[in-house]
């Protein structure tokens, strides 16, 4: 009888640690999805131009990133001093600007590769993929993506680039504009961005 | 290599990392106090809006004129120079900071490009798998515990936090370019800044407060640097999204109550305390950075006896 449930103890730890293992492998899998759809977005960049860029990059942003999540970490406790409107408009007018940004910046191919390093889990039931971008004839860039997992998949929220949180950084930069000079300005701002990166 | 140098920059930049957050300083507009880290906030946006002027008008034209005028190989031969100089003070700062393998592999590095590598104008270390590695002395004070201290703008010089002070003099000091003529100098500040054209685009681009997108990607950069790159990749900020529900202190409608007076006043008050709290952080960090020179002091008189 003790052995019989020892047995079945050991069979639900495997149980729970190979459902574990899927969970990891899929945050990787995100990861990676969204790596290999930016690397063919950036090989065809010529020919697709700005907007079929743009147009490729929104789904591959949307099923990777949890948009909605970042707007509310960058802006903190500033997000509910916003109406529901505002706050729709913030999450609307952030997913173009982090589209738009992705199409202006990964815009042509020059033998860059996206190399999977590691991957560890958070404190706090979270996943960090550690990659690095290969540029012939440059330094390698490290990507490090930290994701969450939200409902059953697994979203980025934050990208870690040679040691700079992008989310840190965005943080104080709109808060720092909400504060100071309030939403519609801080709206104004990311809405000059998006038009300047469809124009370069 | 020419093909690629604009766009790879730009990717390259993504890292925020760049020289350009060196060269820059920010924009106007009144400051929300940034605490800690940056208790001379108003002052330091002044000396960016100065440095972002000064590059705007002295340093970009310079640095235009010598890209259209310099071939790319020779731009990428001075790049290469100045590069393998620095070696000789990355490897100074690997022993201070007890990095004894990677010492060894920087002076092979040293040794390659100075030789083989054409008085270093050409890189070959890198084709045999020697990467350059990133050691200062700010860097060093930072591994022998020595905190940051608030940042900073300087006029001209740019970004860098109090420990950078001293890290930037000892820095000059171990770089033999510094002991050379004015022309020599003069090239170094132009492939400085020439190299920093990229960083700089970006942060134009991307940032929607360049100051405050300068600083935040400056202190963050130099952190993973002194950390090796080791610090909090596990700080996910749920904490303050927990905090998200928390209710305003002060209403909208209380505030219209206020009268214009009182209104001002207080804001004086505000500007005041900021002030004075600003004051007293900055004369804090000193305390502490000196306390730390002391026991940095106190150790190395020990290892002597």
């Amino acid at each position: 009888m003790v052995l019989k449930n020892m047995i079945m103890v050991l069979v639900l730890l495997l149980g729970i640690n190979s459902a574990h293992a899927e969970n990891i492998n899929s945050a990787r899998q995100v990861v990676d999805k969204f790596q290999t759809e930016l690397i063919d977005v950036m090989k065809n960049g010529k020919q697709l131009g700005y907007a079929g860029r743009y147009e490729k990059l929104f789904n591959a942003v949307s099923n990777s990133h949890d948009l909605t999540k970042i707007i509310r970490i960058v802006v903190g406790k500033e997000w509910e001093k916003l109406s529901e409107t505002q706050q729709q408009k913030l999450i609307d007018t952030f997913s173009k600007f982090s589209v738009s940004s992705y199409a202006h910046n990964f815009k042509d191919y020059d033998g860059e590769t996206f190399v999977f390093d590691s991957e560890e889990e958070t404190t706090r039931g979270g996943v960090v993929i550690h990659t690095h971008l290969n540029i012939p004839d440059e330094k390698a860039v490290k990507f490090d993506y930290m994701l969450k997992e939200i409902g059953n998949n697994w979203r980025i929220i934050n990208i870690i680039a040679n040691g700079v949180s992008d989310l840190a950084l965005k943080r104080s930069e709109y808060t720092n504009i909400l504060q100071r000079e309030g939403f519609d300005a801080l709206i104004a701002k990311i809405n000059e961005k998006i038009d300047n990166y469809s124009k370069l | 290599m020419k093909r690629s140098r604009s766009n790879v920059r730009t990717k390259q930049t993504l890292s925020y990392m760049l020289a350009g957050v060196l060269i820059l300083g920010s924009y106007s507009t009144s400051a929300v106090s940034s605490s800690k880290v940056d208790p001379c906030e108003h002052i330091n946006r002044k000396l960016f809006v100065f440095n972002t002027h000064l590059d705007n008008y002295v340093a970009a034209p310079i640095s235009n004129a010598y890209k259209w005028i310099t071939p790319q190989f020779v731009q990428t031969g001075v790049f290469n120079f100045y590069n393998n100089l620095k070696n000789i003070n990355v490897i100074v700062n690997d022993v201070l900071q007890a990095k004894l393998k990677q010492s060894a592999q920087d002076t092979g590095r040293l040794v390659i490009n100075s030789t083989l590598g054409l008085v270093g104008l050409v890189d070959v270390a890198r084709d045999v798998g020697l990467e350059q590695n990133d050691e200062d002395f700010d860097q060093t004070l930072a591994v022998w515990g020595v905190p940051k201290g608030p940042y900073i703008v300087l006029p001209v010089l740019g970004p860098l936090t109090v420990r950078g002070i001293p890290g930037a003099i000892f820095d000059t000091a171990a770089n033999p370019s510094s002991y050379v003529g004015a022309p020599v100098q003069l090239l170094s500040m132009l492939n400085t800044r020439a190299n920093a054209e990229g960083a700089l685009k970006f942060i134009d681009e991307a940032a929607l407060d360049p100051y405050v997108f300068t600083r935040e990607s400056f202190l963050q950069w130099r952190h993973s640097l002194a950390t090796d790159g080791q610090s909090q990749m596990t700080s996910d900020f749920d904490d303050e999204l927990l905090d998200d529900s928390e209710t305003l202190s002060i209403s909208p409608a209380s505030k219209n109550n206020r009268s214009d007076l009182t209104l001002s006043l207080s804001e004086y008050i505000k500007k005041f305390e900021q002030a004075s709290q600003s004051f007293s952080t900055t004369a804090n960090a000193f305390d502490q950075i000196a306390k730390s020179y002391e026991n940095v002091s106190e150790k190395l008189d020990k290892l002597k006896n």
